[in-house]
């Protein structure tokens, strides 16, 4: 079931646009599907959401960006992780298995 | 701004690409292109949609937003100037007002004093337990409290009477001077623009033939020339040397009553006390002292010391200190004791008015919002979100603020120096006013309180409204606007009432008779140089010279064409100066220790009581035969006579001031109220002047006149000027200018209530004004569709101005609440008026009323024209 950004709480999203990132860098385009490839659609990351996170993120310094030329050879913004960026996604990537494993006890709990 | 622009450019290309790629990956999946394209546009959920959120999360966008805003909200008042300027100059008004009030309030209670640590300086004072009251302090005792106490780290008296006579180049002049105590200056912590303060020697009888001047009288006296100090100067016939100049803002922070109505001074000479003072000098109590407390001890323990030394004093000279303690006050507090109640309630009333200018400007606000509602809305459909549009309407009322308060300011400045020229004489620290960093900054909060105050109106209806959808909530925002001006309404009742009660005090404070004539009678004060005073002792009642200079200058002053009569006196009423001494009457036993009866004390020439107009109610006043070799004689007013002999007869009995020589009581004189219309005549004996056991070396002469009596000002100089070049003259003024005077601080403060409550009036009937021409707009098609209905004219009009009447009559209600639980704070600065009184309440009242009557008649009379048809097409 695809879920629309209401649902998605902004540490997820941001977390997620870091996952994603980690590998090669990407335009905002390439994000979003990525972000819908592993999670299986369950979440589509609007523009109105994704832009604007991509930019605070920029500023917070976790992102960097260059323009570059896309696969359909149109001029595109690309983003890739910075140091930073990376130790957050690693930190924020064991704080969410820590919490989803305790809240996979605590609903397992009778 | 160019990174600005690139910023705008690329965001547009990075989402231009998005949309490009998405649509491409649609095509891949087998939508045409166009399709893709339009698809790829629709998800993407407005373009304008995505670019404001991202926009909000961009670096340094608080302050792109707030000038965009600015300026967005300049052309937005600049589309409307009659709005603009309107909402202007009720701020600038509110706003300048009330900085103006600030300014005074800020330089005479609020700013600390101009000394350093200012909160450790005292003032002492002899406090009499028999009847509470201060007094000044018995040098003899002052010697005593300063070798005594451990709490001070300086101790220091001033006696403000001593007044020297300079000879100089410009001819004789009268400079006011002052006895101080050597280390009076360093407790201050003043110091000296030239020279040098004065040495603890100099402070001994004898060696005090030395001079400080003030920067003023530096100027004044001695052309600011730069070799004063170390020159010897001529003062009363004796040669000085001047040692120091005090720095230009050196001023001396008293109150003008316990300095006989002088506090600005020319000069200071030491005191030079005998160490130890003789006896006598416990007994007359001449000094001002000032205190200041080593730093870390409390006022409570300097008072708790103070207590302990005045009954040992007590102890040790019963005679002149039982019942006599000491009494510790902080020289700021005792500075503006008297005055605060009143520049505080000034205060009060300028914030009322200021309350009163934001809910004017909240309604004008709200009048424009109502027309503003498709605009607000259209700019939320075009990406703005809630609180975008709630920031940029707050922007426009802060600039709307930021006009008005810099335009108050313009008035601030130009008014403070007007408004501190118009102050009375007697309000204390009025040199400490200025418009100045601290008046700046408190300008500039109010100006952005009042913007954010009613700035809140317009946004409160945007969120409405948007909630809404852009057709104005009329019922919900009409509501608010009713409260406003029922709010203002209520607030110009208090402020009315406010200034109604003063003025009708003012008035019947002026309707005091006060015991003399007013009319055509001119006054002024000589100053009689040592030659006249030489070689005179206490008690021997002789003093020829002076006698003489009077009798010669009554001569020639009578002589003046339009000159009725002359007399002097040595204390005028309502000009400060008082004199009281001790008395006993014959044949009555004596008082125990440290009790005396003591009355107020008037050496009077021949012919004063008739000349100032005093009725002589039994026996005589005095003549030329009450002179040096006359039997002695005295005179008491009616509240003497009543206070010592009640229903017995005293003319006849004798009485004496302690010198064993008896003085027959001859007349009996109606009272006069010697400090003030509003406090009560006092018991009085009058003495002959030549008669006098002490010198009297200021005489006043009392002139009445047949015209205008300052024409005879000029006359009176010359004569005086003939008769001796060295004998100054000053302080020439009508009886008529000292009892208005007197009145000086009532009348101020009534002019400025009043002015603020006919700006308040003026201001709430304009918003009466707009409100009901709002509400007859919005309820054009009504009206018509009742007059279609069969309405008469009359009963439409009737219908708003009802309407009209409900809110000025709650307002009016609300506001005489208001009044009856704001009485008490009023009440001590009224005289002869209860503070709630009918008369003011119903005619001010009355007047709000028909002013509220005034505002809506011109929209009711629209209302009644409004054409049936017209209004059924209307929208």
């Amino acid at each position: 079931m695809p879920q629309s950004e209401p649902g998605l709480l902004q540490g997820t999203l941001d977390l997620l646009i870091l996952k994603s990132l980690a590998l090669e860098e990407m335009h905002g385009m390439g994000i979003a599907r990525r972000i819908s490839q592993i999670t299986n659609g369950t979440f589509e990351v609007k523009a109105g959401s994704l832009f604007p996170a991509l930019y605070r993120m920029e500023h917070a310094g976790h992102l960097a960006s260059s323009w570059g030329e896309s696969e359909t050879k149109r001029r595109s913004k690309f983003y890739r992780l910075t140091k930073s960026g990376r130790k957050r996604l690693q930190a924020e990537s064991e704080r969410w298995e820590r919490i989803s494993l305790a809240m996979a006890n605590a609903l397992r709990s009778t | 701004m160019f990174g600005k622009r690139k910023f705008e450019q690329e965001l547009d290309e990075e989402l231009r690409s998005y949309v490009e790629l998405q649509a491409a990956e649609k095509v891949r999946r087998g939508m045409s292109p166009e399709d893709a394209l339009r698809e790829a546009r629709r998800e993407l959920g407005g373009m304008d949609q995505v670019k404001e959120n991202v926009r909000d999360v961009r670096p340094g966008i608080f302050v792109d937003t707030l000038i965009q805003d600015i300026r967005y909200a300049s052309r937005a008042l600049g589309r409307d100037p009659a709005f603009a300027l309107v909402a202007i100059l009720t701020l600038a008004l509110g706003i300048g007002a009330d900085t103006a009030i600030f300014s005074v309030v800020d330089g005479v209670l609020l700013k600390p004093l101009p000394y350093p640590d200012p909160d450790r300086l005292l003032t002492l004072w002899e406090h009499s337990q028999a009847d509470g009251l201060k007094t000044t302090v018995a040098p003899a005792n002052f010697y005593d409290w300063r070798k005594q106490s451990r709490s001070f780290a300086k101790m220091a008296a001033i006696d403000p009477y001593p007044d020297f006579i300079l000879d100089g180049s410009i001819g004789s002049q009268r400079l006011s001077g002052a006895d101080v105590s050597a280390d009076f200056f360093s407790l201050l912590g003043t110091r000296m623009e030239l020279g040098r303060d004065f040495l603890p020697e100099e402070d001994r009888p004898g060696s005090n033939y030395v001079v400080i001047l003030t920067y003023a009288a530096w100027q004044r006296y001695f052309g600011g020339r730069a070799d004063i100090v170390g020159q010897a100067v001529t003062l009363n016939g004796a040669a000085y040397t001047v040692v120091g100049v005090l720095p230009r803002d050196f001023s001396f922070v008293s109150k003008a009553a316990d300095y006989h109505a002088r506090n600005q001074f020319d000069l200071f000479r030491p005191m030079a006390l005998p160490a130890p003072p003789p006896q006598w000098m416990r007994g007359t109590h001449s000094l001002c002292v000032l205190a200041r407390m080593k730093a870390g001890v409390a006022l409570e323990q300097a008072q708790a010391e103070l207590d302990l030394i005045a009954s040992n004093l007590e102890r040790l000279y019963p005679s002149q200190n039982k019942g006599r303690g000491i009494i510790a006050v902080r020289l700021q507090q005792h500075v503006v004791a008297d005055v605060r109640s009143a520049l505080l309630t000034l205060l009060a009333a300028v914030a009322l008015l200021l309350l009163i200018t934001c809910a004017n400007v909240a309604n004008l606000l709200l009048t424009r919002a109502a027309a503003r509602g498709r605009e607000i809305a259209l700019r939320a459909a075009l990406g703005a979100s809630r609180t975008r549009i709630a920031r940029q309407l707050m922007t426009e009322s802060l600039v709307l603020a930021a006009a008005g308060g810099l335009l108050g300011l313009i008035l601030v400045y130009a008014g403070v120096p007007a408004l501190v020229r118009h102050l009375p004489a007697d309000l204390p620290r009025t040199p400490e006013i200025a418009v100045d960093g601290r008046v700046l900054i408190s300008t500039s909060l109010v100006a952005l309180l009042t913007g954010l105050l009613f700035g809140l109106a317009p946004v409160f209806h945007a969120r409405g409204s948007l909630r809404q959808g852009g057709r104005g909530v009329i019922a919900g925002q009409s509501r608010l606007r009713s409260m406003l001006i029922v709010g203002q309404i209520a607030m110009a009742l208090v402020l009315l009432t406010g200034a109604g009660l003063m003025a009708k005090s003012l008035w019947t404070l002026l309707q005091v008779p006060p015991g003399f004539r007013t009319e055509r009678i001119l006054t002024a004060r000589l100053s009689l140089p040592p030659q006249y005073t030489n070689g005179y002792k206490f008690g021997t009642g002789a003093h020829r010279e002076i006698s003489a200079f009077q009798q010669r200058l009554l001569d020639r002053v009578r002589a003046i064409p339009g000159v009725e009569s002359a007399a002097f006196t040595a204390y005028l009423p309502l000009s400060g100066a008082d004199n009281s001494w001790a008395f006993v009457v014959e044949g009555r036993p004596p008082k125990p220790p440290g009790e005396f009866d003591k009355v107020n004390y008037r050496p009077v020439g021949p012919g004063y009581f008739e000349t100032i107009g005093i009725p002589i109610k039994r026996g005589r006043g005095f003549n030329s035969s009450d002179n040096e070799d006359g039997p002695l004689v005295v005179a008491i007013n009616e509240s003497m006579a009543r206070t010592f002999w009640g229903s017995t007869d005293p003319v006849g009995q004798r009485l004496s001031f302690s010198e064993d020589k008896w003085r027959t009581i001859v007349g009996i004189v109606g009272d006069v109220h010697h400090h003030g219309l509003d406090t009560k005549a006092a018991p009085e004996i009058y003495i002959p002047y030549s008669q006098a056991p002490n010198v009297e070396a200021r005489p006043i002469i009392v002139l009445r006149t047949l015209m205008e009596p300052l024409s005879m000002a000029a006359p009176l100089r010359q004569a005086v000027a003939e008769l001796d070049r060295g004998v100054p003259i000053d302080r020439i003024t009508t009886m008529q200018k000292l009892v208005s005077d007197s009145a000086g601080q009532p009348r101020f403060r009534t002019a400025v209530m009043l002015t603020f409550s006919l700006l308040v009036l003026f201001v709430a009937s304009i918003g009466l004004y707009g409100v009901m021409s709002y509400v007859v707009s919005q309820r054009t098609p009504e009206f018509g569709i009742r007059m279609a209905l069969g309405a008469t004219r009359g009963a439409v009009m009737h219908l708003v101005i009802g309407h009209a009447a409900k809110l000025v009559g709650i307002g009016i209600a609300l506001g005489l609440t208001g009044a009856a639980l704001l009485s008490h704070t009023i009440a001590t600065l009224l005289y002869g008026v209860a503070p709630i009184d009918a008369v003011t309440l119903a005619s001010v009242t009355t007047l709000l009323a028909l002013v509220g009557i005034a505002a809506v008649y011109v929209p009711a009379r629209r209302a009644a024209k409004s054409d049936p048809m017209e209004s059924l097409r209307h929208d």
